[in-house]
């Protein structure tokens, strides 16, 4: 599908060499809701019959707090960079004035958005109609858990300074918009030793420049 | 050394942002930030590379431009240190998406650091991979994953697994290379590479018919021992969550099995045992329980299950919807909507329930409940559920009587046996929500009423009714204003009452007061106000006694800002002066109440020209608006959205010829509707009615007959309109019958071109634009073949106003030339930033095979850089030939030179 936003298309169309001088602006039968419906048609029209490939996966993971701040977006779908903060404001706007008692899925253009609650964090994932809902509250918990072990007793804090280490576990988590792996035991010894590659490599630059200051004192 | 380089550490950046009390505060900290990290970038500063990339991503995090930092990424990634190319790859995974060329600059790296010798690396550029590839890159890298597959470390393995679902997601043909692999990682011990490779087995059997074969002959067996061992296993702290032993895997390898079981008798027979175990052993009261009974019942219904094994799966769904618990409830309607195929009956049991769910407090719920109601209603339930919808749209939210309302105008017009019922629950739904009605669905309604001779009584008494009580809700208010302006006398006399109606008298400036009312309320629109205008004018020739009163109310709109309703006013003003008892030409303008909106000025200035010649040989004239021609309405909705307008360009061709009978027509050219109407009255129609789509012309080919049988003494009315034309000819020379009296004009406009005009334009009281001399000679392009493929061609006609030389209407024929028929077809177009373009929708999107028919659609392109700029444009076409997505794009450069 052709997206509208035109910094994505000029550049697509740059790849595919248009005349260089004109800058091309698209216009689609309909705006991209339309799109999305299209889809969505011949999603639905798709279950059970082969030769259309749609798959049924993680599509953004999104880490929001009360205040509606972004604290990580992980986008496994190709989403440009104004899609993304439409998305991320679209949802924000309508998973944070849900009430405490209604269900934890919320339908959003064709797709559906899982979320879950922790303190003052949301953890939404955005899935394709045909997946399992209560399977991806599991993966939210099981993320929550490992980040949980990690942190030892995680806050929202821990997330904004550590921003960086949150996105390394969730990588060990999930790949390609799929889990990864359900052990927390394999998750927390594969991060650690990344970490501890991580502090060696530190340490050794932190004694070699010390022997250069030294031997050029 | 640059003093901003070293800069402030993370950590500091971070604490600095988040003390920021304004936004315009933060953004001065990010802007200071982001030039430090640029003056170290054009230094070329290494020590800090990473900590800058860091904070860049950050600083994207929350939303500001760094695509500044793209390259930084790069170089991380090529450094030798694990540090740095983590921080590079997590870089690369967070700045940059698959669309960017500065990705391609990345394969190489890529393709080193999965030969390299430390697994870490190993992995983090398969997850870099896994997250962003491109399908080039995937092209490019595919062997070396493939290699990744066959290693020994779980770790690096599962990672390949996952990135290969993603190399096929992004190259569906290199499928058959990840087949063996695939199938020999089911083999496994560790979970997670066992999770990956059923992972990777779904999504070959997606991807290719040929890997779902195979794996279902190699799979099937080892796929239910998986199920089988991990569903008996003890307690395994490593992958326990609320005691159940991996249900990641337990769902993987359910969802596999669905794949591998559907429409496969032999495979679904081997699955019998064990999902029959999984869906009673299974434990539902935690939530992980309940995702793998749902993933369960969901490969159930799948399967080619046994039909115990299917009643059991309802009863799970059974189960699920009287749970407490809204995730439960909800999952529970979305499986239902899928078993409503398998067992409908079974699903309607629990028809009470989902009524329920239907006034549920969760949005989410609502909407599935809702969506499921619709599928469940059939003939013998349709009157039970429709009244509790009904009854619930009072009490619903606000924003969830759109949905409803649509559901239930569809339900009712679906499934309706009998008109009277049609029609009460429609009042009720206009009464309720009216300004939730679409307005196909209140046009429909009114053609119905226009059908049914013995309830229009009945059918104006209750709008009046409703009137009374909901005058706030647009659509009721149309519908009731169109009804009585119609059937006002039916009103006032009570004629056709049946049993079931209070008796009720209403008096003639009763409804009379009800329309001006409409007319006059604030929260009333454009459209309503026309209509009652209208209704007006029809009254007044129906209640004599009250057409001195109409007349005041029509006259206080003279002045009205909208153009609209000041036109109608001061035309119907002049009607009712000069012709008080014509009544026949308001109903023809009523039409433009129910065509669409594009059209409408046009049959506006037909009509009025045609009132000019036509109203005039009406003296004895009929009383009602003709019989709106339901299965044509009914097909036309069916058939596209905005109809009238591309059935409209659609028969231009056919009728184009008529057109150019009248060179110096009165009409301006793209007032082609008006000859044709000209046309179509000397030759009795030959034309139009073979367009039975056209709704417009339908009416007026409907209102033909009328006219000719009517009894009007021919020569009179020919006399009369020779007068009103003041043209010199006697009527005696014109002929008696009626046929001819418009040809007449038609000849007398070609003799004396000048002199008819202004005739014409005194008659019509003010549309001068109409008179503007056509010069329709030399803006005649050429058809041309604007793409032609194997399978696809597509012709594009030219049309432009010479008023307006900067836009063109192009009118697109697309004809297949392949033997199968195309279906889902979609036509997109691009155009350059100089021209803008309108695509209105195209008249079908299924193209039967060897040319047998034709898509048309139309295309409005305005060229701003008329005569600097050739127009030039991208289409591409997407359509289904053989079960299969097809894709055809092309470049049109061969447009005719002064477009």
């Amino acid at each position: 599908m052709w997206k509208i936003s035109s910094s994505s298309s000029r550049s697509q169309f740059r790849i595919r060499r248009s005349p260089p001088t004109a800058t091309w602006s698209l216009r689609c039968v309909e705006d991209i809701v339309f799109e999305k419906n299209c889809e969505q048609e011949r999603r639905r029209k798709s279950v059970g019959r082969f030769g259309f490939y749609f798959p049924t996966m993680i599509n953004f993971v999104l880490l929001i707090s009360r205040q509606g701040k972004v604290r990580l977006t992980k986008w496994y779908s190709t989403y440009s960079q104004k899609e993304r903060t439409k998305v991320i404001r679209e949802l924000s706007g309508v998973i944070l004035s849900r009430g405490p008692k209604l269900c934890n899925f919320v339908e959003w253009r064709g797709y559906k958005v899982v979320y879950r609650r922790y303190a003052s964090l949301y953890f939404c994932m955005c899935i394709d109609p045909d997946d399992n809902e209560l399977e991806i509250l599991e993966i939210i918990h099981h993320f929550v858990e490992i980040l949980d072990r990690y942190f030892g007793s995680v806050c929202e804090l821990d997330l904004i300074f550590n921003f960086h280490k949150a996105y390394y576990i969730l990588d060990e988590i999930l790949l390609a918009g799929e889990l990864q792996e359900s052990s927390k035991k394999t998750v927390a010894r594969l991060i650690a030793a990344q970490d501890s590659l991580v502090e060696t490599a530190k340490e050794q630059a932190s004694s070699i420049s010390n022997i250069i200051a030294q031997a050029t004192k | 050394m640059n003093p901003f380089s070293s800069g402030t550490r993370l950590r500091d950046m971070i604490r600095a942002i988040r003390a920021c009390k304004t936004a315009a505060e933060e953004r001065a900290v990010v802007r200071k930030e982001c030039a430090a990290i640029r003056a170290a970038i054009s230094e070329n500063d290494q020590d800090y590379r990473h900590r800058n990339l860091a904070k860049l991503m950050f600083i994207h995090m929350l939303g500001y431009p760094t695509h500044f930092g793209q390259m930084e990424c790069l170089k991380l990634i090529a450094s030798a240190g694990f540090p740095e190319k983590r921080i590079g790859y997590l870089g690369l995974m967070l700045l940059l998406d698959e669309r960017q060329e500065v990705l391609m600059l990345v394969t190489n790296s890529l393709k080193q650091d999965l030969n390299h010798s430390n697994q870490y690396i190993v992995g983090l550029a398969l997850c870099a991979l896994g997250n962003i590839c491109s399908a080039e890159m995937a092209r490019d890298l595919a062997p070396e994953v493939e290699r990744l597959l066959h290693g020994r470390d779980p770790n690096i393995k599962k990672k390949a697994a996952l990135c290969s679902i993603r190399i096929i997601r992004k190259v569906p043909d290199l499928a058959e290379n990840f087949m063996g692999p695939a199938a020999s990682l089911l083999k496994e011990k560790h979970h997670g590479v066992l999770i990956a490779g059923v992972q990777l087995c779904t999504d070959l059997c997606k991807a290719n018919t040929d890997a779902l074969e195979y794996l279902r002959k190699n799979c099937t067996e080892g796929l239910v021992r998986i199920l089988k061992d991990v569903s008996n296993s003890p307690y395994a702290p490593e992958y326990d969550i609320a005691g159940i032993t991996d249900p990641f895997l337990h769902i993987r390898v359910l969802r596999l099995m669905r794949m591998l079981g559907q429409e496969d008798a032999d495979s679904s027979e081997y699955m019998n045992d064990i999902l029959a175990q999984v869906a009673t052993k299974t434990e539902s009261n935690k939530n992980v329980g309940n995702a793998i009974l749902y993933e369960c019942v969901e490969t159930i219904m799948g399967i080619e299950a046994t039909s115990g094994l299917r009643v059991l799966a309802i009863n799970i769904l059974g189960r699920f919807l009287s749970n407490r618990d809204n995730n439960i409830r909800y999952v529970a309607l979305n499986m239902l909507m899928k078993a409503i195929t398998v067992d409908a009956q079974a699903v309607q049991r629990h028809r009470t329930t989902i009524l329920e769910c239907v006034k549920d407090s969760d949005a989410s719920i609502r909407k599935r409940a809702l969506e499921l109601v619709f599928l469940l209603v059939n003939d013998g339930n349709v009157k039970p559920l429709a009244k509790e919808l009904i009854d619930y749209l009072e009490v619903s939210d606000q924003e969830f009587k759109g949905d409803l309302t649509a559901k239930i105008c569809s339900i009712v017009e679906k499934f309706s046996q009998e008109k009277l019922w049609y029609i009460d629950q429609m009042f009720k739904v206009l009464s309720l929500a009216g300004n939730y009605v679409k307005d196909d669905v209140w046009h429909a309604l009114i053609v119905v009423i226009s059908n049914a001779p013995d309830l229009q009584g009945y059918s104006v008494r209750s709008l009046y009714r409703a009137l009374q009580t909901s005058y706030e809700q647009e659509s009721l208010v149309r519908v009731a204003v169109w009804c009585i302006g119609e059937y006002g006398e039916m009103l006032v006399n009570n004629v056709g009452v049946l049993e079931v109606e209070e008796p009720m008298t209403v008096t003639e400036s009763d409804a009379v007061d009800a329309v001006e009312l409409a007319l006059k309320r604030h929260s009333s629109d454009m459209t309503t106000r026309a209509m009652s205008l209208i209704a007006l004018l029809k009254l007044s020739s129906r209640f004599t006694p009250t057409s001195e009163r109409i007349k005041e109310i029509v006259t206080q709109h003279k002045g009205s800002v909208a153009l609209e309703l000041q036109q109608r006013s001061i035309e119907f003003n002049s009607i009712i002066q000069r012709h008080q008892n014509i009544k026949w030409v308001t109903d023809l303008l009523v039409v433009n109440n129910i065509a669409r909106h594009p059209l409408k000025i046009l049959v506006v200035e037909s009509m009025h020209l045609l009132l000019g010649c036509w109203c005039m040989c009406r003296s004895s004239l009929v009383e009602r608006m003709p019989v709106l021609d339901e299965a044509a309405y009914l097909g036309k909705r069916a058939g596209s959205s905005q109809p009238t307008l591309s059935a409209e360009k659609s028969s231009k061709p056919t009728t184009s010829a008529a057109s150019l009978k009248l060179p110096n027509g009165v009409a301006k050219p793209p007032a082609a509707p008006l000859v044709d109407l000209l046309d179509l009255s000397s030759d009795d129609a030959p034309v139009l009615p073979s367009a039975p789509n056209d709704f417009l012309n339908d009416l007026l080919g409907i209102g033909l007959p009328n006219s000719s049988s009517s009894g009007a003494a021919p020569s009179t009315t020919t006399d009369l309109l020779m007068d009103l034309l003041s043209i010199g000819t006697s009527p005696a020379q014109n002929g008696p019958s009626d046929s001819n009296v418009v040809p007449s004009s038609a000849k007398a406009a070609e003799s004396k071109p000048a002199p008819v005009t202004a005739p014409v334009m005194d008659l019509l009281d003010g549309l001068p634009s109409n008179a503007s001399p056509p010069r329709d000679e030399n803006l005649v392009y050429p058809t041309i073949t604007a793409f032609e493929s194997s399978t696809l061609k597509i012709a594009f006609s030219f049309e432009k106003q010479p008023e307006k030389p900067q836009v063109t209407l192009i009118s697109a024929t697309f004809t297949n030339l392949s033997s199968s028929t195309l279906t889902n077809f979609i036509f997109q177009a691009a155009v350059p930033k100089f021209v803008q373009l309108h695509l209105d929708p195209a008249s079908s999107s299924t193209l039967p095979a060897n040319g047998n028919g034709t898509i048309t659609q139309s295309l409005r392109v305005t060229n701003t850089q008329h005569g600097q700029k050739p127009l030039a444009m991208r289409v591409r076409m997407a359509y289904k030939f053989n079960d299969e997505d097809k894709l055809e794009q092309g470049q049109i450069s061969n447009f005719p030179p002064g477009l």
